[in-house]
């Protein structure tokens, strides 16, 4: 046996004996909203692929991104360092210079939501374009198609949105919209790894769609994201993005991939300036460690079963608080959808009797972790209320959100123990108990 | 441009066509990532192992059909240091690492289409004329120059197609040998006098060139000197 081999059966033990037969204690541990769920194989990629010590992408990433492009029937997966930064190059990708005509300039218009996360809305501040906000439906909490239509001007160009918490929005309706005015669309499916909207993954509609290996979604890398697209154009011009806007594409530690190195000219370079430092792109540097990608491999293998559960848990959690219906809207998918639940939604009813923050906080007070629905609005942040924008409506719902809602998890962390002991704390509180 | 894959790979096939020009079929351990006609592949015949810096390696264009995943086909002229390892090194059994598919030299062009080929040039459009349907409207133009006949490697492959697809029409040039004026083949060098007279639409049609680098050279300044405007000269150059 080499000494690689002998590293990593000590690894195998070492988990053993570190994480493995944990079991839930209600009355000390948490009952988390999201988190790590992982075995030895996440352990024993993370260090091989430090035995390896290339450190930056490599085989592990190449491994990594063929299986997911593969997962989700696209050409291409650019793994970047976080969703947020998959965000940033997506939408950043439709303002190359390379896209011609087509290209989002400064001051077009792009339709989103104001209930969401801010890395969404973000890259399309940075790229001085300007956010037309739609509201939400309760229950769902993805954009009200009949909005979508509303915001349509001369100068919108492009439709970015999360499938928000898992639920596919109306992909039927943004898709017509985006066909008959010639619209691009970018999906978040940052929380929604593994939904399907008519049976087809989401992530594979729009031209360009993003994803999150942050721990607390449906698979981790520790810091991680990824751009998906079916378009080798935009898949060059995001890899520029994400490698310091280089017009090369060699990976890291490669030369002259293309064979032409010192063979072009560009721009008002001297002719045969060596292409490896040529730009034509003001980019960025998100790129992933070998590392990053050495555990979502081993999470990737994961994905099909923690899909399951997190229906499964979702279903039981639907199970446990229908009874509450009339005091709790309760967590539902859109038409034509079978999510990938990133947790369970609940927004409490104006008219329940109690309000949102006392029910979190009994929960949180019995160790039950719960989150708000990120930003609730957006347009109320300091960094956001005074944005260049254009909102169609009054954004009714995203307010109700911002007030009455709040999420619990659906991860695979959560078993049969965590289920019963939410369901004893949630009939504690409707017995009347409070903090 | 797909994402590039490294894989593994066994020779199974060599074909020494003389004066040092040889075709290899390799067989990828997993089926190859999807390619277009026209890319190409490095090719690295040290021993690498994955996780480690990739070798030296150089470019090929992948000939195979990007329909057959199973296989990839390339075609060399022993020319320098890496090719004349290729030929010392290689045999059936070798293995080798593909690094695979690169570049921009895709034939998309929805006007009249010109190909000229010198030499192993050719198999950057091997792959394009297997696509070719019957029903092809857009008309194809073929000038496959090569040193003698038995180097005119692809000739049975272009004259499969000839049959097939009405659109497409043909030229070979020798550069020494017999001629054989039946069979389309005229002696001496490829040239833009010989070439452009023979399409109908020159000033609307899309040149595509691959081969030696000085053949690149003189054909794309003679086609821009009788006023083929740049963006309609395509070259499969590698530096």
């Amino acid at each position: 046996m080499s000494k690689r081999e002998d590293i990593l059966k000590l690894v195998r033990e070492y988990y053993q004996q570190k994480f493995a037969n944990r079991s839930f204690d209600p009355q000390h541990d948490l009952v988390h909203y999201a988190g790590r769920v992982f075995d030895e194989e996440e352990l024993v990629n993370l260090v091989d692929s430090s035995l390896d010590f290339f450190l930056t992408a490599n085989r592990y990433a190449e491994d990594f991104e063929v299986s997911f492009a593969n997962f989700l029937g696209v050409s291409n997966a650019i793994l970047v360092n976080s969703g947020s930064s998959a965000n940033l190059v997506a939408l950043t990708t439709l303002t190359s210079p390379k896209l011609g005509d087509r290209r989002l300039k400064p001051g077009d218009e792009v339709i989103t939501v104001a209930a969401g996360f801010p890395t969404t809305l973000a890259p399309i501040v940075q790229n001085q374009l300007t956010p037309v906000f739609v509201d939400v439906n309760l229950g769902d909490y993805t954009a009200i198609p009949i909005q979508l239509d509303l915001a349509i001007s001369e100068k919108t160009r492009a439709i970015f949105m999360a499938h928000t918490l898992g639920v596919p929005f109306d992909l039927d309706a943004v898709m017509g919209l985006a066909n008959k005015h010639d619209l691009w669309v970018i999906e978040d499916n940052c929380d929604a790894l593994g939904s399907l909207y008519h049976d087809r993954l989401t992530g594979s509609f729009g031209h360009l769609a993003t994803c999150s290996f942050y721990p607390a979604h449906h698979i981790t890398m520790g810091e991680g994201g990824c751009v998906v697209t079916d378009n080798d154009e935009l898949a060059r011009i995001a890899r520029s993005f994400r490698d310091w806007g280089r017009d090369c594409y060699c990976a890291g530690g490669e030369n002259n991939t293309c064979g032409k190195r010192f063979g072009q000219q560009f721009g008002s370079l001297p002719e045969g300036y060596d292409h490896k430092y040529v730009y034509s792109h003001i980019g960025y540097n998100l790129k992933v460690t070998d590392m990053q990608a050495a555990v979502g491999c081993a999470q990737l293998n994961k994905l099909p079963s923690f899909i399951e559960t997190r229906k499964k848990n979702h279903k039981a959690i639907t199970e446990i608080l229908l009874q509450y219906e009339d005091k709790l809207v309760l967590h539902r998918p859109t038409k034509n959808s079978d999510p990938s639940w990133f947790c369970y939604v609940v927004s409490v009813r104006e008219d329940a009797g109690f309000t949102r923050n006392e029910l979190t906080r009994f929960l949180e007070a019995n160790r039950i972790e719960t989150r708000n629905l990120f930003s609730g609005n957006l347009l109320r942040h300091p960094a956001f209320e005074k944005i260049n924008r254009r909102v169609v409506g009054n954004l009714e719902n995203t307010d109700r959100i911002m007030h009455n809602t709040f999420f619990i998890g659906v991860y695979p962390g959560i078993e049969e123990t965590h289920l019963d002991y939410i369901a004893s704390v949630f009939d504690r509180f409707f017995k009347g108990e409070r903090v | 441009m797909g994402m590039p894959q490294k894989i593994r790979c066994e020779v199974v096939r060599i074909i020494n066509h003389g004066g040092n020009v040889y075709s290899l079929k390799i067989k990828p351990e997993r089926p190859t990532p999807h390619f277009q006609p026209g890319q190409f592949m490095h090719l690295a015949v040290d021993p690498y192992e994955p996780g480690d810096f990739w070798p030296e390696s150089r470019v090929f264009s992948i000939a195979s059909s990007p329909t057959k995943r199973d296989h990839l086909d390339i075609t060399y002229s022993v020319v320098g240091s890496f090719t004349t390892k290729m030929e010392q090194k290689i045999q059936i059994g070798s293995e080798v690492w593909a690094k695979f598919p690169y570049g921009d030299f895709i034939i998309q062009s929805k006007s009249d289409v010109v190909l000229i080929a010198g030499g192993t040039g050719i198999t950057a459009f091997t792959a394009f004329l297997e696509r070719l349907n019957p029903d092809q409207e857009q008309s194809v133009s073929l000038f496959y120059g090569a040193r003698n006949q038995e180097l005119l490697i692809f000739k049975p492959l272009v004259e499969r197609k000839l049959e097939e697809v009405k659109t497409l029409s043909a030229w070979y040039f020798i550069e020494e040998g017999e001629l054989d004026e039946k069979e389309r083949v005229l002696s001496g060098r490829l040239s833009v006098q010989f070439i452009l007279p023979k399409i109908i639409h020159p000033l609307n049609s899309d040149f595509y060139l691959s081969g030696p680098p000085a053949m690149l050279k003189k054909l794309s300044l003679d086609l821009k000197s009788q006023a083929i405007m740049p963006e309609h000269i395509k070259i499969d150059a590698w530096a």
